[in-house]
Order: C-alpha cells, then sequence, then structure tokens
C-alpha cells in the first residue's frame, strides 16, 4: 500500500477571487472551484474564439494573406501598446524588469507571466539578452488555428519591442514560435534570438514559426515531466507564481486576465480594421458571424451526452427541461469568466439575464451579438428547438445586455 | 540533438565572462536608488534592515538584507551613507520597498525619492579595472577603499566612483553619472578597455548570472522564500538591535534551520535543468531516489568550464562531497563559492 499523498490544490487558492469561498456556485448549490473555473473559462474562450477564426477563414480564403494580416496587426497593436506609458505599467513594472537590462529581452517576461495567467503552464528555458526560451505544456488555445499561434508570437515581439522603447537600447530578438499545440505539436516552444548572434535568412511577418539557428539548444521536456496547471495551483511552487525576477503573484490576483476577450481579442480589431480598409464587407462579416456562431452553439450540445454531462456538472435537477438550464449554465459560463451578471427572472417561463456588456465587449462591441448568436445556438440543443434566447433591451441597453430565454415560435428562423 | 548548454559553447559569453576575470570587464549595470534622508533616516533604515546601517560612515556603504516578520529575505541591497542624514538604497525591488517603508514608516522622520532617473551606473570590473577607471577620471582611485565611494570627474562631468561590485573580483568600481552622459563614458570605457585587453560585457546572463555564481553571490530570485541563516548570510546581522524579523530569526536560530543552500558542480554539461533564477520551482534534486531539495540556480563557470549552481535543499540531507542526480545526471555538492 502506497502512503504518498498526491498533490492538491488547497481550497483556499483563489480566495478573494469570490467571497466567502474561491468557487463559483451554481444556481442548484453545486460548487465549482476556482480551479475548474479558470481552466473552464480560458477554454471556452478558446472554443468561441475557434467559432471566430472560421469566420475570418471565410472572409479571407488564402492562409498566407490571413496570417500575414493577423500577424503584423497584431504586432502593430501591441507595439503601440507597450511603447506607450501603459508598457512601463504593465510590461516592466508588474514583471520587475530590472533597470540594467538592455534591449527587447526583458519583454519576453509578459510571454511568461500572460502564459501562466491564460492557464498555459510550462517552464523558461533560457533568459538572456540574445536568446530566449519558453516551453508550454498545455494550451487551451491549442483548437483555434495556426494563424493564431503565429498572431500571438507576432504579438509578443510587438510587446517587447515596444517595452525595449523604455529601456535602454540593446540587442533586439526575433521570436519564433517553432513548436506550436495548436499545428499538432506536443508543446508549445517560443524560441527568440538575436539576429546578429544567430544569423538566419529575413522573413515575412507570418513566417513566425522557424526555422530558428539553435534549435540543438532547445531543452525539450517529455510527456513525464510535464504540467498540466500553472505554478499558482501547483504545491511544488508554493501556490504562486513566480518569474525570475521575483514577481510573484498568486492564484487570486491572476483572475483579472481571464476576462472574455482572449483569443477572440485578436480578431474583433482586426476585422474592424480590415472593414475600415474596404478589405472586407461589415455586413458580411455580421453575416458570417451571425451563421458561425449560431451553428457553434448548436454544435456544443449536439449530443444527448452532452446534455447530460453538463446537467451533471451544474447539478440539473431530473425534472428541469426548461429555459432555466441555459439560464444557469449561462450564469456559471458567465461566473468563471468573471462577467458579472444578474437575475432578474429564473422560473420555468421564462429566465432574465443582466449581464455587463462592458465586461462581456472589453471594449469590442461586436462581441455582445455574436456571443447572443452563440447562446441562442446552445439554447436550441442543450433545451429544446421550442426555446430561444434574444436580447431584449430595456433602458439602459448601453451598459446591459438583457437576455431572455424563453418559448419562442420563430417561422424565419 | 537537444539540451546543448546554452554557456558552454558559448564564445561571445566566455570573452565577456574571462576579460573580468583576466583583464577588465565594463557594463551597464543601473540599479534602482531610493534617496532617503531626515533626522530619523538611520534609525528607520536600522529598523528595516538586519545588518545594522546608523553605523556606517559618510561615504562608506554596507549589503544588508530586508526581511519580513517571518524573517524571509524580502530584499537585498547596498546602503550607502552620503552624508550624515542622507543615504541611498541601491535596490532591485523599488517600487515594492517603497510600499514596506510606507507600512513602516510611522514614529520616524524620515523622507525617500526615487533619484533612479539622476543616475545611471557602470560597473568596470577586474583585475586592471583600477587602471581603466584611473584612466578616465581626474582623481586616481587608488586610495579607495572597499565599499567605499568619492566623488569625481570624467571629462568635467561630475560622478561618484563605487568601489564595489558584483562580480567577485577583487579589484571592481561602479560609476554613477548622470543619465545624459551616459554615452560619452561608455565611448571612453569602450576605447580605454580595448587599450588594456579589455571587453564590454553585453549578456544579461554573464553581469547577473554566470560571473556572480562563480563567488559565491546571490541573485534575489535566490533568496525568495529563505532566511539569512539558510543562505550564510547571518554574518554581520545586528543581533543588538531591533529590527523587523529580529524575534523570529531568533527562533529559528534557536530551532535549527529547516533548509539550506548549497553549491553545486556538474561535468555533464548538455543537460535539461531549470533553476528559480528562470522562474517557476526548480527542478528537483534526488538523492538516493528521494527529493531532498530544487535547483535555486543553473548556470555555468567559464574559469572551472563545467556547470555550476545552487540547490535549496532540506537541511540535513546533503553534505559536501555527496553526490545527487538532477534530471538522471551526477552532481556534485560543494559550498557556494566556486571560485575563490
Amino acid at each position: 500500500m502506497s502512503r504518498k499523498i498526491d498533490e492538491r490544490i488547497p481550497n483556499t487558492v483563489g480566495k478573494g477571487t469570490y467571497p466567502d469561498y474561491p468557487a463559483v456556485a451554481t444556481p442548484w448549490g453545486k460548487l465549482i472551484s476556482y480551479q475548474e473555473a479558470a481552466r473552464h473559462s480560458q477554454r471556452n474562450i478558446a472554443v468561441y474564439s475557434a467559432a471566430l477564426m472560421q469566420v475570418y477563414r471565410i472572409l479571407i480564403p488564402t492562409y498566407e494573406e490571413r496570417a500575414e494580416l493577423i500577424c503584423r496587426f497584431s504586432y502593430d497593436r501591441m507595439y503601440a501598446t507597450f511603447s506607450s506609458p501603459i508598457g512601463k505599467m504593465v510590461g516592466i513594472d508588474n514583471n520587475n524588469v530590472h533597470p540594467f537590462m538592455a534591449g527587447s529581452f526583458p519583454g519576453s517576461l509578459n510571454g511568461d507571466s500572460g502564459d501562466e495567467a491564460l492557464y498555459m503552464p510550462g517552464r523558461v528555458n533560457d533568459f538572456g539578452t540574445y536568446r530566449c526560451e519558453k516551453e508550454l505544456d498545455a494550451c487551451p488555445w491549442d483548437i483555434i488555428g495556426t494563424e493564431l499561434c503565429r498572431a500571438t508570437t507576432t504579438s509578443l515581439m510587438g510587446v517587447s519591442d515596444g517595452e525595449a522603447v523604455h529601456k535602454k537600447a540593446g540587442p533586439r530578438l526575433d521570436f519564433h514560435m517553432v513548436e506550436a499545440r495548436g499545428a499538432g505539436d506536443m508543446h508549445c516552444r517560443i524560441v527568440a534570438e538575436n539576429r546578429e548572434k544567430y544569423p538566419m535568412p529575413e522573413h515575412k511577418m507570418w513566417e513566425s514559426m522557424g526555422p530558428i539557428a539553435t534549435s540543438d539548444m532547445i531543452k525539450y521536456t517529455p510527456e513525464e515531466d510535464m504540467v498540466t496547471d500553472p505554478q499558482y495551483f501547483r504545491e511544488e511552487s508554493g501556490y504562486k507564481f513566480c518569474n525570475g525576477t521575483c514577481a510573484e503573484y498568486d492564484a487570486a490576483s491572476w483572475y483579472r486576465p481571464n476576462g472574455s476577450a482572449g483569443g477572440a481579442g485578436y480578431f474583433w480589431p482586426l476585422f474592424d480594421m480590415l472593414v475600415k480598409k474596404g478589405r472586407i464587407n461589415e455586413e458580411d462579416l455580421d453575416r458570417a458571424v451571425h451563421c458561425v456562431m449560431e451553428a457553434a452553439g448548436k454544435a456544443q450540445f449536439g449530443g444527448w451526452y452532452a446534455v447530460e454531462g453538463v446537467r451533471s456538472w451544474l447539478g440539473v435537477p431530473a425534472e428541469m427541461k426548461d429555459g432555466r438550464v441555459m439560464g444557469g449554465f449561462l450564469e456559471v459560463y458567465l461566473a468563471c469568466q468573471g462577467v458579472p451578471v444578474e437575475v432578474e427572472a429564473f422560473n420555468k417561463d421564462e429566465v432574465i439575464l443582466r449581464i455587463d456588456r462592458a465586461a462581456l465587449d472589453q471594449r469590442m462591441p461586436k462581441q455582445s451579438p455574436a456571443y447572443v448568436a452563440y447562446w441562442y445556438g446552445m439554447t436550441k440543443t442543450l433545451v429544446s428547438a421550442e426555446y430561444a434566447l434574444w436580447e431584449e433591451p430595456e433602458g439602459d441597453a448601453e451598459k446591459v445586455l438583457r437576455v431572455k430565454i424563453a418559448k419562442k415560435i420563430d417561422k424565419f428562423c | 540533438m537537444y539540451n546543448k548548454n546554452v554557456y558552454k559553447y558559448d564564445e561571445m559569453k566566455r570573452k565577456e565572462h574571462m576579460a573580468v576575470r583576466e583583464s577588465v570587464g565594463w557594463y551597464y549595470w543601473t540599479h534602482q536608488l531610493l534617496e532617503v534622508s531626515g533626522a530619523d533616516a538611520a534609525a528607520f533604515l536600522d529598523r528595516l534592515y538586519a545588518c545594522p546601517v546608523g553605523n556606517l560612515r559618510v561615504g562608506r556603504e554596507r549589503y544588508t538584507t530586508m526581511l519580513n516578520e517571518e524573517a524571509e529575505i524580502i530584499d537585498d541591497v547596498v546602503i550607502f551613507r552620503i552624508e550624515e542624514e542622507k543615504f541611498w538604497v541601491s535596490t532591485l525591488f523599488l517600487k515594492k520597498l517603497v510600499r514596506w517603508m510606507d507600512a513602516h514608516r510611522e514614529g520616524f522622520e524620515v523622507s525617500y525619492e526615487d533619484v533612479t532617473p539622476k543616475f545611471d551606473m557602470y560597473a568596470v570590473q577586474g583585475p586592471r579595472s583600477k587602471d581603466l577607471v584611473n584612466r578616465l577620471v581626474e582623481t586616481p582611485v587608488d586610495d579607495l577603499k572597499f565599499f567605499s565611494f568619492a566623488e569625481n570627474k570624467v571629462d568635467g562631468v561630475p560622478v561618484v566612483v563605487n568601489r564595489a561590485g558584483f562580480s567577485g573580483e577583487k579589484l571592481g568600481y561602479e560609476i554613477y553619472i548622470a543619465p545624459e552622459k551616459g554615452e560619452m563614458l561608455e565611448e571612453k570605457l569602450g576605447k580605454e578597455a580595448e587599450a588594456l585587453g579589455g571587453a564590454q560585457v553585453t549578456d544579461f546572463q554573464v553581469m547577473a548570472w554566470t560571473l556572480p555564481t562563480e563567488k559565491g553571490f546571490y541573485y534575489m530570485r535566490d533568496l525568495m522564500h529563505t532566511n539569512p541563516l539558510e543562505v550564510g548570510l547571518d554574518k554581520g546581522i545586528g543581533w543588538e538591535k531591533e529590527f523587523i524579523g529580529k524575534e523570529a530569526l531568533l527562533k529559528i536560530k534557536e530551532k535549527g534551520i529547516r533548509n539550506i543552500m548549497v553549491g553545486f558542480t556538474m561535468e555533464e554539461a548538455d543537460v535539461r535543468i531549470n533553476g528559480k533564477d528562470l522562474g517557476g520551482p526548480g527542478t528537483p534534486v534526488l538523492k538516493d531516489g528521494e527529493e531532498v531539495g530544487r535547483v535555486s540556480k543553473c548556470n555555468y563557470s567559464y574559469v572551472l568550464d563545467k556547470v555550476i549552481g545552487y540547490i535549496y535543499a532540506k537541511a540535513g540531507t546533503v553534505s559536501e562531497g555527496d553526490v545527487v542526480t538532477i534530471r538522471g545526471a551526477e552532481a556534485n555538492i560543494c559550498g557556494t563559492v566556486f571560485v575563490p
């Protein structure tokens, strides 16, 4: 008999995120632990973002153009943000970047802390002026599409180049995601190299998956040593994330990044830019979003097993088969994502939820209609085709997304 | 092939490192500076830091740890006495330090100001560092004692020359200068260093990791969640004065430490080891199949030409001469100073 006690996550992890107990309570009294909520949130966002990727693929059919557009745009956005005073606060202060660290390499610390916050656990394998390497063992975004894997890489390069503006000039690094779980690899691996020290041929922005000059320096973690949770959920880390420059955060303080943008945050501003430049048409965009999101929502609970699974997870009473099932699911879904929601009605005839629009939109106003289409689709399969979910605004629609779930006959749905 | 050592085969790092050991190396080494002033400045710093500050003479400086109430090290700094009632605290965690001071300043007549933007700092380290500095300054630094500093001039520009450093070299200096004059100083340093067979150190890993580790110096990441007794930084503690964390530290002293920092060397170079200096919990260290500690840092000695590092181990589990295993490779336990 083994007397080994497996590593456990104490029920105090995440304390302060939710009152009383670090967990999300379902309407039927089940507690979803902070850890599960964080994981669930990240995967939910990834699924939603994967649907948005399909919108992007419909609108921009060729891979190279699509990848180049999103990579360039992500780089430019992050460069603009991190070269502004925000970069000093978010990048340098929060990561404890030291004054003598010259060049762009300290920017990679943003990738390290950001990965952990987004439930992408792994490890830094190298951190120097001329080379950095980060390896991830898990990535909730690994279903979104490789265009995004590439864009997250150029985005980090934009962060690093932007942050470098606040620092003493020094060597610049070229970032590559040489392995990507989104491409089928076991790890995600970003290697950043200085091209003066490690020369390689010039490449287009979207060609951000290598090759690199230092592949023999890669530290490859085998499956048996891989981790599944971020440092702040691991006993060996004292339930805290800590980087090499002593920036230390616990689980509760990391909840904010788990908002509702995630991977989707790469798409909406890009769509906006493409509409403004005339590369895509806004009507086509809105129609594609509506169609894809509705279908994606319906696909979530197409099989009875999916319905049974989520009912069991939430603790829905066996006899309950009305709009409350979707209402309860949505409450939990939003609570996990840290989006405030108030319940206005919750009975067998109707459920009305008042959702904080700003928290849901994250300054991307097309998110609300996309989510409504998505949740509408879910309602059709999680509850039944007799039910629908729609927005029924009142006077405060700018601040509140008021959604109703009830039976509805619509001959044109 | 994976796991090629990022230090051993890197001739650029080796050259920069060995310039410091054999001749002279110079590098941009600006730290954050907090100027602490007031009638109670010395008493205030004595309360915050483990080593005595009040008995420092003007023009001298001291290394000390700062502890929390549980006696955990929360910063390690060098404190300069600029005037009788004015000090500089050189740190890398200024925002955290200011929050800590704010929380403990009640009853002290003291003020503090971040003067980091006023000074860039350049390290000049190595056996020929004095020659290099003397080629630049108006007043020779021959009489400057270790851990003392004095005003000087370079090309008519006021500077402060401090005899100290983080390379472990017996001879080493730090030059504080207004940032707008940094370019002028860099140009002179580059030219004169070359004439002496020296070089500029450009890699963070050399200035912050390989040079200090050889000589047994800690980077703050090594010290997090440790106490001075565990890591051998109890020498010089002002036991006769009151300071935050003293009570807890005395209890630990009485009961005995639970962990200890030790050094290790490793012949195998192409290994997959992550120290805490890279972030995270550090690679486990095994002895007879049982985990005895975690790797705190792992880099390379260019003088010994082998992998070196620190292990934060459970007290009593390892001692010098023991052989442990890290990711399947054998490591020899030793002290934390590799190149005396």
